[in-house]
């Protein structure tokens, strides 16, 4: 997550307008549910793959770990739409082997319906990713703010966005303060002290979020997190790029 | 003269807590002054400077703001905390945006001020502190003392005529500590008045223009330095003889 934020951050479309951007993605997204084709949904992967290595100048690496995690998740999803599992052998179509008293088998029809289930889930995942990489979640609220989303839900996006990293610091100093107490030295400790770490943090995001309230309160907060919304840019090009993909998307379905 | 900030025979207990924690404390700061609040940890310095904004209200004794009484009426609150900043030990505590110009904003938008003139707001606090260059960071990727910074023009942003600082300069290294310094100087040379509470003696010898003492909730001592550095009755009752004399010795020295 720190990985993805950092990128977020640190990208050459950080300034594009958020909206460009998901409205990007949300292209792609769309495409990828309603073109129902194994195909469209790895030229959506490599479509954004591509565009947040090329034009965002996210590194390979990154990318791909990231869409790596997913993908994997993917595979151990679709497992049981590809194999059944059954105490006898399973008609023709399928074929099967077996592994003590279970028969494992699967027929074609069950492994297209699961490569066309991870390609479609892996080219939305490519589109997230994109947004998620490029954009840091500050850009995304203020798109939200502009869609008219109510402000309290708005704030509390932010101030928990805040406080995840908050929770994150301080958890992990704890953490070494534990360990060099032996904390983690054997597994029943290791429970105990993780234990108590989750108990404490609650304890601590609670004073903390009271601390919180009156510093805000000193700077005039009533019950409204406002501040200044930050200027974008429109890029021309990234339109340009979209329209391409969406146009090879529908090409790639009409051809299969 | 009316005083700029006037807390008159404060009382204030804790809820729960069987000891005051003010018990009577009373403070005038006048236009341009350079004072430091020192006492035990517990004596109530960041109690009275809760105080200070109207953050905590007084069970009994009255605050003024340039000879106001203030209320604590949501709209008369909003006056006060524009004339009266205040900063606190963990700029972390403060910041509650993950993008550093729209935490500085926070502040001005507040004030009812207009998105121009709080840009312009937040530009002006930047360079006051130095964090021009760190406008377009994530807050979170910030390290403590460039958090300190732009908790300080957050607090900044507002304009306010004192300055109160609850233990702001902890935890932060010497060259650090001169800059923040530096920006209080800044401040009073613009008639405005910097309270710092602080354990930091050498601090309190060297750049206050007058020390306050407090020890049990109340103001035991209040005076130039070299007033509450050599009375033996004051040091003892707060603790502090034995560091005083030792620290005394060093800056004397130092300074012949």
């Amino acid at each position: 997550m720190q990985l993805i934020d950092r990128y977020a951050y640190a990208n050459r479309l950080r300034n594009i307008d958020p909206a460009q951007k998901t409205a990007l993605a949300v292209l792609v997204i769309g495409l990828c549910l309603l073109l129902n084709r194994p195909a469209v949904g790895l030229v959506a992967t490599a479509w954004m793959g591509g565009l947040t290595v090329v034009r965002a100048g996210v590194p390979w690496a990154v990318v791909g770990r990231v869409l790596l995690a997913e993908g994997l998740f993917l595979v151990l999803a679709v497992v049981g739409v590809a194999l059944s599992f059954s105490t006898s052998p399973p008609p023709p179509p399928f074929r099967s082997f077996q592994v003590g008293a279970l028969w494992i088998g699967g027929n074609p029809a069950s492994f297209s319906l699961a490569g066309l289930l991870v390609s479609r889930a892996l080219g939305c995942a490519a589109a997230m990713n994109f947004l998620a990489l490029t954009t840091p979640l500050m850009d995304l609220v203020h798109l939200l703010r502009q869609l008219r989303m109510p402000p309290v839900l708005i704030d509390l996006i932010c101030v928990m966005y805040r406080f995840v990293f908050i929770l994150l610091e301080r958890m992990q100093r704890m953490h070494t303060a534990q360990q060099s107490r032996l904390g983690y030295a054997t597994r029943r400790a290791a429970l105990r002290s993780s234990g108590l770490l989750a108990s404490r943090l609650f304890v601590d995001a609670y004073q903390r979020s009271t601390r919180m309230q009156t510093a805000l309160e000193s700077r005039g907060y009533t019950g409204d997190l406002r501040v200044l919304p930050l200027n974008y840019r429109y890029d021309a090009r990234l339109s340009v790029l979209g329209a391409a993909v969406g146009s090879s998307l529908l090409l790639v379905w009409g051809f299969s | 003269m009316t005083a700029l900030l006037e807390m008159d025979d404060l009382h204030y207990r804790y809820p729960g807590s069987p000891a005051p924690a003010l018990n009577g404390a009373t403070l005038r700061l006048e236009a341009g002054e350079k004072v430091v609040l020192i006492g035990r940890n517990g004596s109530g310095k960041s109690t009275l400077l809760l105080h200070s904004n109207g953050i905590l209200r007084p069970q009994r004794g009255q605050v003024w703001v340039a000879g106001q009484p203030m209320s604590y009426q949501q709209r008369s609150l909003r006056e006060w905390r524009r004339q009266v900043g205040l900063i606190f030990q963990h700029p972390d505590d403060q910041l509650f945006s993950a993008s550093v110009a729209q935490d500085i904003s926070f502040g001005p938008l507040n004030l009812g001020l207009s998105e121009e003139a709080a840009r312009q707001r937040v530009a002006k606090a930047a360079e006051q502190c130095g964090v021009t260059d760190l406008l377009e960071r994530p807050t979170h990727a910030l390290s403590g003392g460039e958090k300190t910074r732009v908790a300080l023009a957050g607090v900044l942003a507002m304009e306010p005529l004192v300055l109160l600082a609850d233990e702001a300069l902890a935890n932060l290294d010497p060259w650090m500590r001169l800059q923040l310094i530096a920006i209080f100087e800044h401040l009073v040379a613009q008639g405005k008045t910097v309270l710092l509470a602080t354990h930091d003696l050498p601090l309190a010898r060297t750049w206050a223009g007058r020390v306050v003492v407090m020890d049990d909730g109340r103001v035991v001592a209040d005076g130039p330095p070299q007033h509450i550095f050599t009375d033996p009755a004051t040091l003892e009752r707060t603790g502090l003889d034995c560091v005083v004399a030792q620290a005394g010795n060093r800056i004397d020295s130092i300074d012949r």
